[in-house]
């Protein structure tokens, strides 16, 4: 049994280093084998918006270190995200192999296997998206992720210094591995609003009726009891999560493949309307 | 073909509840407008999964509701959009107003953008 180790910083004996490490120190210690694959010592390219892994389905033709990824994850049995929040979200790295993971989308070719997430950050109230970009990620491989956590850590290699952040970290490796031991997808940290991601962003839909979680594209109604807040969701919502199988299967059937008919259609209107552009301040590349 | 005619093609899990016609019979009447309501289903069981293969499948024959609107009046023809869109929301790809008059299209694509469009 085999917990990875995705670490999404280039600062090597960092934050982000330090608590992945002490994580799979905790795994070791419940019984995992530990891999560590740094992103940022692998050439991702960007998507290129071909869409052949979507419209022939014979995968991604860009030759890059993309597969090799992929391969070690399909090896490991958890997933354990480490990704700092240097500017309000995620690092570029995790956004950069989010593009290029939509080939897997509607395979489900990771799906049942289990993860955790850990975000170190330097100042309280500059992270309102470091959840969103981990969760997008996983959703799309179809993860279960059982802890969420983020480090209050600014310093290069501080979080050596907080015990309560080591001993954190290294009780999530240990949960982590026990969860995929026993297959119990049980949620063990903070819960947010949504339901499923558990983030805490909502966005009121433009009727100001309703809301909904905009990473999962699950509806809720706003509620105000005793001047508290809320947001409640039925189960009838849950079951529209963005990366569910069928909903992911329905979006690839319905809303992109016949995109090509569209295409096919509209093509020569199209190009004849694209000859003012073509010609238009025409880069060097 | 009317003036202001649209066909709103939704397609699996794009309404936000089923489609009944007895509800677009009313919108139809407090509008004083013509619609009509047609399901497409060519989706097959395949090891008890509902599938489809819509790659190469013209618009029109994969699995979808259309609805049709039509009216010479542009104002009611607003109206009765716009209910529908309360009701179901908009139609979400950019082929869904395939085939639909030139104004009609514009009119429900601007309703959609403005009531529940991209952010």
């Amino acid at each position: 049994m085999k917990i990875l180790g995705l670490i999404g910083s280039y600062r090597k004996n960092g934050n982000s280093d330090i608590l992945a490490k002490e994580a799979l120190m905790g795994a070791e210690e419940a019984g995992a084998e530990v891999e560590l694959l740094r992103l940022t010592d692998y050439k991702i390219n960007p998507c290129q918006g071909f869409g052949l892994c979507l419209f022939r389905e014979e995968g991604c033709h860009i030759k890059d270190d993309v597969k090799f990824i992929w391969s070690r994850i399909g090896d490991a049995d958890g997933i354990l995200l480490s990704v700092p929040c240097y500017f309000l979200e995620s690092t570029a790295v995790l956004k950069q192999l989010i593009d290029r993971a939509w080939v897997l989308a509607h395979r489900g070719t990771f799906r049942g296997k289990y993860a955790s997430v850990m975000v170190p950050y330097a100042t309280r109230g500059w992270i309102p998206y470091a959840m969103l970009q981990p969760n997008i990620f996983l959703g799309i491989l179809g993860l279960k992720v059982i802890h969420r956590a983020a480090f209050n850590v600014q310093g290069l290699g501080e979080a050596v210094h907080d015990d309560p952040a080591i001993k954190k970290a290294r009780r999530i490796g240990m949960e982590l591995t026990r969860a995929v031991l026993h297959q119990d997808p049980t949620y063990r940290s903070e819960r947010g609003l949504c339901p499923i991601c558990q983030d805490r962003n909502i966005r009121i839909l433009k009727d100001h009726k309703g809301v909904e979680c905009p990473t999962c594209g699950i509806r809720g109604t706003l509620t105000v009891q005793d001047g508290i807040i809320d947001v409640a969701f039925d189960e009838s919502a849950v079951s529209t999560y963005r990366f569910d199988p069928v909903v992911g299967y329905n979006h690839f059937t319905y809303h992109i493949k016949p995109s090509r008919d569209y295409y096919l259609r509209t093509k020569e209107e199209r190009k004849a309307k694209g000859k003012l552009y073509r010609g238009y301040l025409k880069d060097e590349g | 073909m009317k003036k202001y005619t649209v066909y709103l093609r939704y397609y699996i899990g794009d309404p936000l509840e089923e489609i009944h016609l007895e509800d677009l019979d009313r919108i139809g009447k407090t509008h004083g407008v013509e619609i009509f309501f047609e399901k497409i289903d060519n989706r097959t069981f395949d090891n008890g999964i509902m599938k489809e293969e819509t790659l190469g499948k013209a618009i029109e024959e994969i699995t979808q509701d259309v609805i049709t609107v039509a009216s010479g009046d542009e104002t009611p023809f607003k109206e009765a959009i716009l209910a529908i869109y309360e009701r179901y929301r908009s139609p979400r790809t950019v082929y869904g107003f395939w085939g639909s008059s030139k104004d009609g299209e514009r009119i429900a694509k601007e309703i959609a953008e403005e009531t529940g469009g991209g952010w």
